[in-house]
């Protein structure tokens, strides 16, 4: 018998049965959601309205509405890609790598961090698409034959980077469907009217659950869990070479792609508390994602900061040690030029603020680890406004120094991005079940045969 | 006529008793036996005999065929069909395909394992399995455990079946009957189907047309393109005449151009060439020739057009008799003023082009009109 201090919470708070646990999460998308539900989706919808008709404008009009100009050329465009695929690595990495480590914890908040996942690749994907000026060409982006007889540049990051993230995504809505299917069927099991019946059977595809198709599904989703691995590190290492691989002062380091990779785990598990800790309120399910589930994440954001102040050093050392004038003169603007103030709110929000969460207290207190998390959305979506914008408005030659403004509809289409990730995560938790119930169910206390071992 | 019956099927309360019930349904052999849980339960898959799933080997293949798949591709799109080279390397360097390479390996391997799992090995989708119309579905994806003992060859006793399981400690036994066949694709669904084609072909067929109609102006986005700028034969609103091309001023002068003087040609006959016969000024001679003679006067300049009759014109056939020993100033005076349907076409040259394609017309001639000294 373990002392007190020593033995573990249990992973979920009740209700111990399989039956009430169906009754409390799959009555959600059969019920009329909280008003409370009606005033959030009203207010994001909004905001994604507002982004999008932005969108349109710029796709009308051209990207010279953008505040983008030599020699300038990325800017919010692309800050908002690499920001919201980061924000989906934290799902991946509790869906797929927790899973590998057989950390059972993270059954009760996975469907919900992938949908994240798959919604903040979506939103990434907005961005590319718009930043080339005519969307309408995008598809030039894939080997297809064509009467000019191109192909495109394999040896280009930006084409890894297209491979690299339609790979993602479509890897991650798989993974998802999959892990989803079982949950369904039970849907299916509850549904009262016909057409429900007919939807979720389709939506099933006619799982039965039979022995024969839970050992194909198990082995499966450990594939694809190891696959899902692999592919998380990957993804952002691949958009790092984006900035890596060019010869630009302050992007030309070894150390960009697990720098990258920490910080989308960061700005992702930053997310995750965000949005759950305002969800599992809203939806009423404080016992199945408990403050045990967001304690463990607050303390994967607290290994992530000092992580990320490591590779703030680490970058400083670089440019110090590189004895090259150009990368010296990038890096002082980092800190001390027209946007030093950018660079010192990333390295507060990032690297200071979320010390606080060495203390248990803060850990496990909503409104403290809410205030982290919003720190370090903001602290991280600024350091990709310092990487990328500090570095390109002094490049080598002073005569085309350019300081760089965002203009409105730069702003308005982040702001519509932020308005389109929430739309979906609202919408996700009204018509599906947010919490992974066959997972959950195979872990309860009681739920496997006497003798035999879980997992 | 009775129905007949797909399985007789038990449900259980717990895991276990499920797992006790599996052997001793076994040793009736009474049909084949079936299980349904909401989740895995372990140790179940041993006790009804099924061997590992094969869908990591399956998996195995395909990634390793995606690696392949995309080293071939790249390698033959970026070095064979059309070789890139980009930052001075060899155009068949396959370090810089390792990425994608990486990522279409694990596009093929998830595909496998994912669609693999639901589509090849558990045959989803499969709506109209009777078994998801019993009463049993809808707490067998909950919290029961259903035992079912399916017919073999259409026999089953299901008498024998359900007292069986009741001995097992089923808490309560369904019969499934076996589906009408016809329900599957009935006539009438079919029927409905290809209605709902027509109509939407008809629909879709309307939108067009109304919409072609109603809106027949809506520019297509294509504003990037539109600038305000003219391009050479556009037309403008500007000018009265709406020529977007003008015509030089009365007695403008091209910039290192001189004014032509001559309005007949026997004025311009005593104009000597003043270049010399170098190859650099047959090479520009040939360009000037392909580029703007060639396709009224033919490739040898005999007269043979690659325009069709529809030109109406007959160009000369500068290899005759008469142009052989054509005086140069008088070529030269046809191209700055042009004859009858001969267009005027020396404003457009410098004067080194003009002289120069005088040069290579006498190459040419010269070349059909080989004698044997200059073999
Ligand atoms: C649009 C078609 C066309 C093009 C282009 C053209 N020609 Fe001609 N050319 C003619 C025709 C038609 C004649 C016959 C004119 C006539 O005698 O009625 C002719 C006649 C001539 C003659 C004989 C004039 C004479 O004195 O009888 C010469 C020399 C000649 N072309 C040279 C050239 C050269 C050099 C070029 C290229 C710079 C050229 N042409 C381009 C149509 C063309």
């Amino acid at each position: 018998m373990l002392p007190e201090v020593l033995r573990r919470e249990p992973l979920i708070a009740g209700p111990l049965t399989a039956a009430a646990l169906d009754e409390q999460v799959l009555s959600y998308p059969e019920r009329r959601p909280p008003r409370a539900w009606f005033l959030a989706f009203a207010f994001t919808a909004s905001v994604m309205c507002l982004g999008f008709a932005l969108i349109g404008y710029t796709v009308y009009e051209g990207i010279g509405v953008w505040g983008n100009n030599r020699p300038v050329g990325w800017a919010f465009d692309i800050i908002n890609f690499v920001f919201w695929i980061g924000i989906g690595h934290a799902g991946t990495l509790i869906s797929a790598i927790l899973l590998l480590f057989r950390a059972r914890w993270r059954n009760a908040i996975a469907r919900y961090a992938e949908a994240m996942t798959i919604f903040a690749v979506m939103t990434a994907g907005i961005f590319p698409a718009i930043h080339v000026g005519r969307p309408w060409l995008d598809f030039w982006l894939f080997p297809y034959p064509n009467q000019r007889g191109l192909w495109p540049n394999f040896r280009s990051p930006l084409m890894w980077d297209v491979f690299a993230v339609s790979t993602y995504f479509a890897v991650s809505l798989l993974f998802w469907y999959i892990g989803l299917l079982p949950d369904l069927a039970s849907l299916r099991g509850r549904a009262k009217t016909r057409l429900r019946q007919i939807a979720y059977t389709v939506l099933s595809l006619g799982w039965r659950g039979t022995p024969e198709q839970w050992r194909h599904y198990e082995k499966a989703y450990v594939i694809l869990a190891g696959l899902a691995t692999g592919l998380v590190l990957s993804v952002h290492s691949v958009v790092s070479f984006d900035f890596a691989t060019s010869l630009v002062p302050g992007w030309h380091m070894t150390i960009f792609p697990p720098y990258f990779v920490v910080g989308a785990i960061f700005a992702g598990f930053a997310m995750v508390v965000l949005v759950l800790s305002n969800v599992r309120r809203l939806m009423g399910i404080e016992n199945l994602i408990t403050m045990r589930h967001l304690e463990l994440c607050n303390k994967v954001i607290l290994g992530c900061s000092c992580l990320m102040g490591y590779s703030y050093l680490c970058e400083a050392f670089t440019a110090w040690y590189s004895m090259n004038p150009y990368i010296h003169h990038t890096f002082l603007q980092y800190v001390t030029g027209t946007y030093g103030w950018a660079g010192w709110l990333a390295v507060v929000c990032n690297v200071a603020v979320p010390q606080v969460l060495w203390s248990q207290r803060v850990r496990r207190s909503i409104p403290a680890m809410i205030g982290v998390a919003l720190c370090v959305t903001a602290g991280m979506w600024f350091e990709r406004f310092v990487i990328i914008v500090i570095s390109l408005h002094h490049d080598f030659l002073p005569s085309a120094w350019h300081v760089y403004k965002p203009t409105m509809v730069d702003i308005g289409i982040l702001l519509g991005s932020f308005g389109f990730f929430f739309t979906l995560v609202l919408l996700f938790a009204r018509v599906l079940p947010v919490v992974a119930t066959t997972e959950v169910k195979a872990t309860l206390p009681g739920a496997q045969p006497e003798g035999v071992t879980h997992g | 006529m009775a129905e007949r019956v797909f399985s007789v099927l038990g449900l259980f309360e717990t895991p276990d008793a499920l797992l006790a019930a599996v052997p001793r349904l076994k040793a009736k052999a009474l049909g084949r036996l079936e299980a349904y849980t909401p989740y895995p339960v372990h140790g179940l898959e041993e006790a009804m005999g099924l061997r590992r799933s094969p869908l990591g080997g399956m998996v195995m293949v395909m990634g390793v065929l995606g690696t392949l798949t995309a080293l071939l591709f790249q390698y033959w799109m970026n070095a064979v069909d059309y070789p890139l080279v980009t930052g001075g390397k060899d155009p068949s360097s396959w370090q810089a395909f390792v990425p994608i390479m990486f990522e279409v390996t694990v596009l093929f391997a998830t595909f496998t394992a994912g669609l693999g799992m639901l589509l090849l090995l558990n045959k989803l989708p499969a709506f109209w399995h009777p078994f998801l119309d019993s009463e049993a579905s809808k707490v067998a994806t909950r919290d029961r455990f259903a035992l079912a003992v399916e017919a073999e060859a259409g026999l089953l006793d299901a008498a024998a079946v359900s007292a069986a399981l009741k001995a097992a400690g089923a808490a309560s036994v369904e019969t499934i009957p076996e589906p009408a066949s016809a329900r599957l694709v009935s006539i009438n669904a079919l029927l409905g189907l290809a209605a709902a084609g027509a109509a939407a072909c008809v629909l879709a067929g309307a939108f067009m047309y109304w919409g072609i109609k109603l809106f027949p102006t809506l520019p297509p986005m294509s504003h990037m393109l539109a600038q305000p700028r003219l391009d050479a034969q556009m037309p403008s609103r500007f000018f009265r005449d709406s020529r977007g091309m003008r015509t030089p001023a009365e007695g403008a002068v091209a910039r290192g151009g001189l004014p032509y003087p001559f309005d007949k040609d026997d004025q311009a006959r005593g104009l000597a060439n003043p270049l010399p016969r170098t190859e650099e000024v047959l090479r520009l001679g040939k360009k000037v020739f392909s580029n703007n003679c060639l396709i009224c006067h033919g490739p040898l300049a005999d007269g043979n057009p690659i325009l069709t009759a529809a030109y109406g014109g007959k160009p000369a056939n500068l290899q005759s008799k008469k142009f052989l020993d054509y005086p140069e100033g008088e070529i030269y005076h046809t191209i700055m003023r042009g004859k009858n349907a001969m267009p005027r076409l020396g404003d457009g040259f410098t004067e080194d082009e003009r002289w120069a394609v005088i040069h290579y017309l006498r190459a040419l001639q010269r070349a059909q009109h080989a004698k044997d000294s200059d073999l």
